[in-house]
């Protein structure tokens, strides 16, 4: 067999990036503690229910509110409709732990908002407006309406690819609106929808954050039980390697389901996006439907940490602050850089030299956003510390270990999956004859993907970058561990404080966390908007 | 494809200039994050022109941080909240003795390590507030964690969940004093007595008291200097005067006590220094700054607590039990509330 670069390159960097995978996977080999017999008799049972239930309840939610909105505005005229276009990524800037704590903040028995109803109503303490939150619905809802951008954006932008022809084929066929709807044009984005679902589920069974803030008791919780409490970090990882084997298994279904279908576009049949006006209750009801997702993700939790702020710390917006901005914006930049190039080379490599075992490879890389972030980073860090200690061992000091290079790869490990599934599924849409056709002209590899790929992928690629810029802004635990001395992120702020519960203090550095995650938003939405090929009819 | 080295020139000169080291410095990995300690650096610094570098994160974290790096770990100093974590540390032998008498001098023996590994530099009581309002001051009279576990407190307790090392520890006290399975038997019937399921912190709890979900509640004790001090908000203020601070166990072994410690690495690159600073972390001035700032007690004597908690008395009796034991049974403290249902 004859290795060309096409070839080579991704499998070096696959054993670079799959090495703190597999160092958590590896924990199965190894001696299996009494601590086992204890999680089974008394508490495993429990984590799985509550997992289980908190998939289920983000998955079909996120559903309904991606899938719901993306085609309400692919497909309808309506008040604020370009507003809200590009407004619906925005609780993409929130984490869910921060959602979490102004959910709770708001809603706990004395919150602002009980208190607010009690107040105007004159109602006695005793009297308690909302249900409880901390709970696995409060949970569900946190998630949902935070995560739903992912499922958003990948099906936008599959129905704006999606032939009209196709869609006026059916209602010549005699379907109405809606079974247009699920009978034609979600099947036909199935690929994309589930790209986006997965990324939410993973991102769901890896949180401790939210969870732990609600007192709800998850897999992942327990992982981290296990290691801080009982001192097993074996055990813990262990645990993390069943989370990892459950998403491995999530993309083998994905891909077996998959297998057999061909979702490219018909290029010739492609037709301009016609919308339909609305008017009067049904223009109410898709600006609402648009509405109630930013309004909970977004603007309930700014205006919460808003307030606090203001009155609680805002001294914190000084020098420090600039430098730590500075910090986060630009690691988020050079890691969502590097990671979509990343992407697009394998993903290339994969179309160019058809290869099974190299999407195999990708698909596996994709596995690490499902890991609790501070797992990943701890198998980052040994592989790190590997490293140094293998190959600069003559330098005294830690090399890689605590450097902004380590930082950077931590980041490219854990958000590769964000980058794997927009640049994908930006592939699935270029056709293949395409290819064919540039070989003719003696177009192939580099000037391949430079001249012919690379500009169709444009809009994939800034998408790609803009999802994992605003991952990067919010990741807490690899920068915790791995940062060198005197080193913060804005992240880094908000933990300190929140970690404690200070939420007046963490205010201020979580709204501030938001408004630098908005700047790429902002800029790569409006270049999102220009790239793509819609926007020229 | 300029845009792509550019970026890769900046990488490599950031992630060199990081790498550059000062003459006169001392590492430091802590897991306490007040805003605060970043100004008793600085005093330390000014001091003894010895900079201080800072990594803080989650303790276990770091301590994993610490074991991967191993000899070539460029701390020195290993600051944390829980004498658990500090016993870990020295158990896997990543600690060297400190050394210094004027620390032996100081530090009571039950608060530090068998080899003076480690230190205890302030220390936090667990103790109980209570609504005067529906508790009489006879119910509360030589009240200790153990009388919680009483049928009389039905549905009027409030405490955090069991995940919480605060919890953790005080539960590994009390099998340290009455073994597994008494401290089994106790932790059923205290969960059995709770108000409503653990959630929250710390404050939260108080807060509940205040509110009047909870008669009693147990918390640790520089919670409520926080709170009276306004730097929660009026709210949480104006809550923590409705409630009673009392300390546990007066008649019998005292009130649990934790430390804030920190412990000599065994690779310190700057051992020197470092002691210099465990040794400056236990002088008047640094005592009071910390206890005037976290509300913490004093681990030198002479040195008055905050106050905003010397209010509540600060002569009270404290239980001597070694705090290392407290990672010791730590595993089994939280086997134990999980089997208790404590979640």
């Amino acid at each position: 067999m004859n290795f060309s670069l096409w070839q080579i390159t991704p499998v070096t960097l696959f054993l670079i990036f799959i090495a703190p995978v597999a160092i958590v996977l590896f924990s199965l080999t190894g001696d299996y503690s009494e601590n086992w017999s204890h999680l089974y008799n008394y508490v495993l049972i429990g984590y799985i229910k509550n997992s289980f239930y908190l998939i289920l309840g983000v998955s079909l939610t996120v559903l309904i509110l991606g899938v719901g909105t993306a085609w309400i505005i692919t497909n309808y005229d309506f008040s604020f409709k370009n507003f809200f276009e590009w407004a619906l990524i925005l609780p993409l800037a929130v984490p869910p732990y921060i959602l979490a704590y102004t959910f709770t903040g708001l809603f706990d028995t004395f919150g602002t908002a009980n208190n607010l109803i009690r107040e105007i109503f004159d109602l006695s303490r005793d009297f308690t407006f909302f249900p409880k939150v901390r709970n696995v619905p409060g949970a569900i809802i946190v998630f949902s309406f935070t995560l739903y951008p992912y499922v958003y954006l990948v099906s936008r932008m599959a129905f704006i690819n999606q032939s009209r022809s196709i869609i006026e084929a059916g209602r010549t066929l005699g379907l109405n609106k809606l079974e247009v709807f699920y009978k034609l044009a979600v099947p036909m984005i199935r690929p994309a929808i589930i790209g986006g679902l997965m990324l939410v589920v993973m991102e769901t069974i890896s949180d401790f954050g939210a969870v732990d803030h609600f007192a709800i008791s998850t897999f992942t919780t327990g992982i981290f039980r296990t290691w801080y409490g009982m001192y097993d970090i074996e055990t813990a990882m262990q645990l993390a390697s069943l989370l990892l084997l459950f998403a491995i298994t999530l993309i083998i279904i994905e891909r077996y389901s998959r297998r057999n279908a061909s979702y490219s576009n018909a290029m010739s049949l492609y037709k301009p996006l016609s919308h339909e006006k609305l008017r009067g209750f049904k223009n109410f009801l898709a600006f609402s439907a648009c509405f109630i997702p930013i309004f909970i993700g977004f603007i309930l939790p700014v205006v919460e940490l808003t307030y606090w702020a203001l009155n609680y710390k805002l001294d914190f917006f000084n020098e420090k602050f600039i430098s730590t901005a500075w910090n986060t914006f630009y690691l988020a930049i050079i890691a969502a850089f590097f990671c979509s190039v990343l992407a697009v080379l394998i993903n290339f490599s994969i179309r160019y030299k058809s290869n099974n075992y190299l999407k195999f490879m990708s698909s596996f890389l994709t596995v690490g956003y499902a890991v609790p972030g501070l797992i990943l980073a701890i198998g980052v860090m040994q592989m790190l510390t590997f490293i140094d200690k293998s190959f600069v061992s003559n330098i005294p000091n830690i090399v890689f270990t605590g450097s902004i290079f380590g930082l950077v790869l931590a980041y490219i490990i854990k958000s590769y999956a964000l980058s794997n599934s927009t640049i994908d599924a930006g592939y699935q849409r270029i056709n293949e004859r395409i290819d064919d056709v540039a070989r003719t002209l003696k177009t192939s590899g580099w000037s391949l993907l430079s001249q012919v790929h690379l500009p169709l992928l444009k809009t994939s690629f800034l998408t790609s970058m803009l999802l994992v810029v605003s991952e990067v802004i919010k990741e807490l635990p690899a920068t915790l561990i791995l940062r060198p001395f005197n080193f913060d992120t804005l992240a880094v702020y908000t933990y300190v404080y929140a970690a404690e519960e200070r939420m007046y203090d963490a205010a201020a550095p979580s709204i501030a966390i938001v408004m630098v995650g908005l700047i790429p938003i902002i800029i790569l939405t409006r270049m999102i908007r220009r790239s793509r090929p819609a926007s020229r009819y | 494809m300029k845009l792509f080295t550019e970026i890769f020139v900046v990488l490599i000169i950031t992630f060199v200039t990081v790498g550059s080291a000062f003459a006169k410095e001392v590492n430091l990995y802590t897991s306490r994050h007040y805003d605060s300690d970043d100004a008793l650096y600085q005093k330390f610094t000014d001091k003894t022109g010895i900079k201080v570098n800072v990594i803080s994160g989650k303790g276990k974290a770091l301590m994993e941080r610490l074991a991967s790096e191993g000899t070539s770990s460029p701390a020195d100093v290993f600051i944390t909240v829980d004498a658990g974590n500090l016993w870990k540390v020295q158990k896997d032998g990543m600690f060297q003795s400190i050394n210094s008498s004027m620390v032996d001098n100081i530090v009571p023996a039950n608060l530090r390590g068998p080899n003076n590994e480690w230190v205890g530099i302030a220390k936090r009581s667990r103790v109980m507030y209570y609504n005067p309002v529906t508790v009489s001051s006879d119910e509360m009279e030589g009240l200790s964690y153990e009388d919680l576990s009483d049928p009389k407190w039905k549905g009027r307790v409030a405490i955090r969940s069991s995940g919480n090392m605060y919890n953790q520890s005080l539960v590994s006290s009390l099998i340290a004093n009455h073994g597994v399975d008494a401290t089994e038997a106790w932790a059923k019937d205290f969960v059995g007595n709770l108000a409503r399921k653990p959630e929250g912190n710390d404050r939260a709890q108080i807060m509940a008291v205040a509110n009047g979900e909870a008669d009693i509640a147990v918390a640790n004790s520089y919670y409520i200097g926080l709170m009276l001090s306004g730097k929660k908000g009026e709210e949480q203020q104006s809550a923590a005067t409705k409630v009673e601070l009392h300390f546990p166990g007066q008649n019998g072994r005292g009130a649990h006590i934790n430390v804030s410690g920190a412990g000599l690495l065994k690779n310190a690159p700057n051992k020197g220094n470092a002691v210099k600073f465990i040794e400056f972390l236990l002088t008047d001035e640094a005592q009071s700054h910390i206890v005037n700032n976290t509300y913490e007690f004093p681990m030198r004597e002479g040195v008055a607590p905050s106050d905003l908690i010397a209010q509540f008395g600060s002569g009270f009796k404290e239980d001597q039990t070694a705090v290392a034991s407290y990672g010791e049974f730590n595993p089994e403290a939280v086997k134990l509330m999980d089997r208790a249902g404590w979640q």
